[in-house]
């Protein structure tokens, strides 16, 4: 944030001190209250453990234990990872596709075509689910319309209460926060490094390479990590597009605090998953302060 | 940029082009069987005739429409709520120096940084240790955290962007520090707070994950359609998704339009 | 200057940031009626002097009063002064008559009285038929003149302007030395005036205080400053100004001796006290010296160079024997058969009034 010094230079004085301190407790008080003690909270609960479905508030490493000891959380977290970076790489490269497309199209259609590809961001996150579901299912539209057309003799089963159809969703869902970044980062580029390159010998080819490329890499690294860290964090659409085979880490999460019941250990297991998240963000960060000093 | 159409723009187009499709399927998809029903005839998929059959069973669906209600309720309350904390907040960090307003604001940013699911996860658990039951007031909470990181960055960089000559000459003038914020700085923060509270009732509007924690008995929509939605297919809810994608692109269409104005240099 | 006039102290202050000492013990005094200029260059501390009298800023030691009460405590909207910033700080939501009307309005008064100012007002600043506009629809020195209307209307004890004609272009700036002056002798307020530029303070000034590297170089008025400078600074500052190392070998009634690398030189006698053998720098003005062809008697100087600068000639030389003394001349451009050639010996001469004794080492930074 800009440097505020000028308007802090009006000092507070005399009785005005008092209304300071009001100010700093309130101020600092709320999101210390809603935000810090929550976490706080949830971040004992970790350490704590459930006995005959009481909470035990005594510290324990057993929840932590049992993510790193049991085979099947551990099979889950790497598939999971697997599995969104997967659709994170779907999602840059179909995404860079796209951003590159609008970029190089006339200024005055630019913004339309952004808007386009941004608006289902700003319709309803679970009916999209909803209509992905209907869309995949066995006697969804796509597996009719693949009948219909000939193409195949029985319905994919495969689409639907899969991890590919969390896959599929996950990548329908996500792309539009991939574009808008690469998007951004591309347009920033000056035209006049364009006008250079073609005055300097070089093709489009070398333009994109050379140019485009290297100076867009922010723009890609801020989607891949908005695309990894909310798919990661996403368990509505396992919950409703995977079935009984589709449990991704966030589901797993989410049970604990559903029908198993167990909350110290879905807290362990969500500080993981936090961990994780931050541990992208933090490598991502330094990769793009890489790429942008060498 | 190129005029003519090089190789790479048909590639790009090509592959924008579909990825157009498969993101608009669903809406599309949605849209067409809320008037045209898809029904069984002789076990392969077919289309009823066009009706709106779907939209007034909506009118009088009391779940959906309660959900709806709430929804908004909830909004509104979330965006007055989150405009007056993220203003007050904004305007902490901007007369102060030191440690405590940087720590309010790494806290003011934790909700939007962090996955919804622990933010919603954090506050369940608070909730259990205060004893407060989840319903209405819980999931405003909720929603208030997720919004004020939006609230605030929006005043505060506004508020930044003014010139700190402002302040100081309506208070060499001989006003108090009320009569500067509601007379000068207020005006100036104008458009900001519109666009912050449209933006604030949006998320809002849809907030599925932190919500999904927090409601009681009393849900929003999105909570609502996720329990309908596993128990199986309601014809009403895509009525009330195509509604929903009309009012999206309708807003969308609007914003272009003001946009496209702003850009053409016509004053409104 | 009546010391009964004086109003507002500032005794010993000083201000720092963090480590920055940005003023050091600075006191001077302003009088009723008076129009106060603060010059410098940037950095040298005026504007935070401002600051500091406005109530923006609280000095790190010192005191300010006002009528012999301190002030230094008092919130900017309690004390009696008016700002004209140096962006005009123009509220641009608002029109001009709104802007004008602000003061009055937050202090509570009833809208017919405050109307009947405000049209007082922008007449006396000359806008009366600008009263709906809003900011940006004016020019520069339009809007300059709303926040001089701005700060008028509340009747302040004192109105401060900061760099106020810094934006405009030169011949507006003349224009708005003059209105700037006719205005404050009109109204009887005192101003007190920031500006880095010398030409301003020297037009409009009925009192300068010359600051540098944030303490006080020198008071008085614009003649005092320009033609007995007395410290290096601020010889340097005014004008042109040729300066002479010596010491000092005799003192007469009026008038002392200065011995140099060029010769024994006859200087005025200011106030200072002077000691013989105490080291000093003799001041003169190139407009002050005298060309003489012959150089017979006096110290011979090689030109070095000629210039043509428009309403003078510029000439450039060093003294012949020692080449440790520059000197800078300028003559009227006139008779061109005494224009001297480069290369040619010269002599100078002029009139011990028209120098002045200048306190400072010749390795002072100003």
């Amino acid at each position: 944030m800009a440097d505020n010094a000028a308007h802090s230079a009006v000092e507070v004085r005399g009785g005005a001190r008092w209304r300071g301190l009001l100010a700093g407790i309130v101020c600092v008080g709320l999101p210390g209250l809603f935000v810090f003690a929550p976490l706080a909270t949830f971040l004992l609960y970790s350490f704590w453990r459930n006995e005959d479905g009481q909470l035990v508030r005594e510290f324990t490493l057993q929840n932590y234990r049992a993510f790193f000891g049991d085979a099947t959380f551990l099979r889950v977290y790497i598939r999971t990872i697997l599995l969104c970076l997967g659709a994170t790489v779907l999602n840059l490269v179909v995404g860079y596709a796209i951003a590159l497309f609008i970029a190089r199209r006339d200024a005055r259609v630019r913004f339309g075509l952004v808007l386009v590809f941004v608006l289902p961001l700003f319709t309803s996150y679970i009916i999209k689910i909803y209509a992905i579901r209907g869309i995949l299912g066995h006697r969804g539209v796509l597996n009719e319309l693949l009948l219909g057309a000939g193409l195949i003799d029985q319905p994919l089963t495969v689409l639907i209460f899969s991890q590919t159809a969390i896959f599929i969703g996950l990548v329908v869902l996500y792309l539009p926060f991939a574009v808008l970044p690469i998007y951004l980062s591309i347009e920033r580029i000056p035209p006049n490094l364009a006008a250079a390159s073609a005055d300097l010998g070089g093709s489009t080819l070398d333009e994109l390479r050379h140019i485009v490329l290297p100076l867009s890499i922010p723009g890609m690294i801020l989607a891949g990590v908005f695309t990894f860290v909310m798919t990661f964090g996403d368990f509505v659409t396992p919950q409703m597009l995977g079935g009984i085979d589709g449990f991704t880490f966030g589901r797993i999460v989410y049970t604990q605090f559903g029908v198993a019941l167990n909350w110290p250990l879905g807290a362990a297991l969500a500080i993981i998953l936090l961990i994780t998240a931050v541990g992208v963000v933090f490598f991502a960060t330094l990769a793009g302060r890489w790429s942008t000093t060498r | 940029m190129n005029r003519r159409w090089h190789p790479i723009d048909v590639m790009t187009g090509l592959v924008a082009l579909v990825a157009f499709c498969v993101i608009y399927a669903p809406l599309v998809v949605v849209a067409v069987f809320s008037v045209w029903q898809p029904i069984r005839v002789k076990g392969a998929l077919s289309l009823s005739p066009p009706n709106f059959d779907s939209y007034v069973s909506l009118a009088a669906n009391r779940e959906i429409l309660d959900a709806v209600y709430t929804t908004l309720g909830v909004g509104a309350a979330a965006t007055v709520l989150g405009l007056i904390l993220g203003t007050v907040l904004a305007f902490y960090y901007l007369y102060t120096t030191g440690l405590p307003r940087q720590i309010m604001q790494a806290l003011i940013f934790l909700p939007f940084l962090l996955p919804p699911i622990i933010t919603g996860l954090a506050l369940l658990v608070a909730f259990r240790e205060m004893d407060l039951t989840r319903g209405v007031p819980t999931i405003l909470i909720g929603h208030v955290v997720v919004v004020v990181p939006i609230i605030y960055r929006t005043v505060l960089v506004r508020l930044n962007a003014l010139s700190p000559s402002l302040r100081e000459a309506s208070l060499d003038l001989g006003a108090s520090d009320w009569q500067t914020f509601r007379y000068i700085l207020l005006p100036q923060l104008r458009t900001a707070l519109i666009a912050a509270a449209l933006l604030a009732f949006a998320v809002s509007f849809d907030e599925t994950m932190v919500t999904l924690f927090l409601s009681g008995s009393t849900s929003t929509l999105p909570i609502r359609l996720w329990s309908m939605m596993r128990l199986g297919f309601v014809p009403d809810i895509n009525a009330l998704a195509t509604l929903i994608v009309l009012l999206a692109a309708a807003i969308a269409f609007c914003v272009g339009l003001l946009n496209l104005r702003a850009n053409s240099g016509l004053r409104g | 200057m009546n010391v009964h006039s004086e109003f507002l102290r500032l005794d010993a202050i000083s201000k720092s940031f963090g480590t920055v000492e940005v003023l050091h013990d600075v006191s001077f005094t302003v009088a009723r009626n008076e129009f106060l200029t603060i010059l410098g260059p940037s950095g040298s501390g005026k504007t935070t002097i401002l600051r500091l009298i406005a109530g923006f800023e609280a000095a790190t030691s010192g005191a300010i009063t006002l009528d012999g009460a301190r002030i230094d405590t008092t919130p900017i909207n309690r004390r009696p002064f008016n700002t004209v910033f140096q962006d005009y700080a123009l509220f641009p939501h608002l029109s001009v008559r709104r802007n004008v009307a602000y003061g009055l309005m937050v202090r509570g008064m009833d809208k017919p009285a405050i109307d009947a100012r405000v049209a007082e007002v922008l007449a006396v600043v000359g806008l009366d038929n600008y009263a709906t506009r809003l900011p940006q629809e004016l020019s520069g020195g339009q809007r300059q003149r709303v926040a001089l209307a701005r700060a008028i209307i509340c009747e302040p004890r004192l109105i401060l302007l900061d760099e106020p004609l810094a934006a405009l272009d030169v011949t507006l700036r003349t224009q708005m030395c003059a209105f700037l002056k006719s205005i404050q002798r009109r109204l009887e307020i005192a101003f007190v005036f920031i500006t880095h530029d010398q030409q301003e303070a020297i037009a409009m000034s009925d009192r300068i205080i010359v600051m540098n590297d944030g303490r006080i170089e020198q008071e008085g008025s614009p003649e005092d400053l320009y033609l007995r400078p007395k410290t290096r600074f601020v010889a340097g500052f005014f004008g042109e100004n040729n300066l002479i190392e010596g010491r000092v070998s005799g003192i007469e009634t009026a008038t002392a001796t200065v011995e140099t690398a060029i010769g024994l030189v006859e200087v005025a006698l200011g106030t200072s006290n002077l000691t013989v053998g105490a080291a000093v720098q003799i001041a003169i003005r190139p407009e002050n010296i005298n060309v003489l062809k012959d150089p017979q008697g006096g110290a011979a100087f090689v030109v070095r160079n000629v210039q043509f600068a428009g309403a003078s000639i510029i000439i450039d030389a060093v003294d012949a024997q020692t080449g440790s003394v520059e000197l800078r001349v300028r003559q009227a451009p006139g008779n061109a058969l005494n224009r001297p050639a480069i290369g040619e010996e010269v002599a100078f001469s002029w009139a011990a009034q028209s120098t002045t004794l200048v306190a400072g080492e010749p390795s002072d930074g100003g």
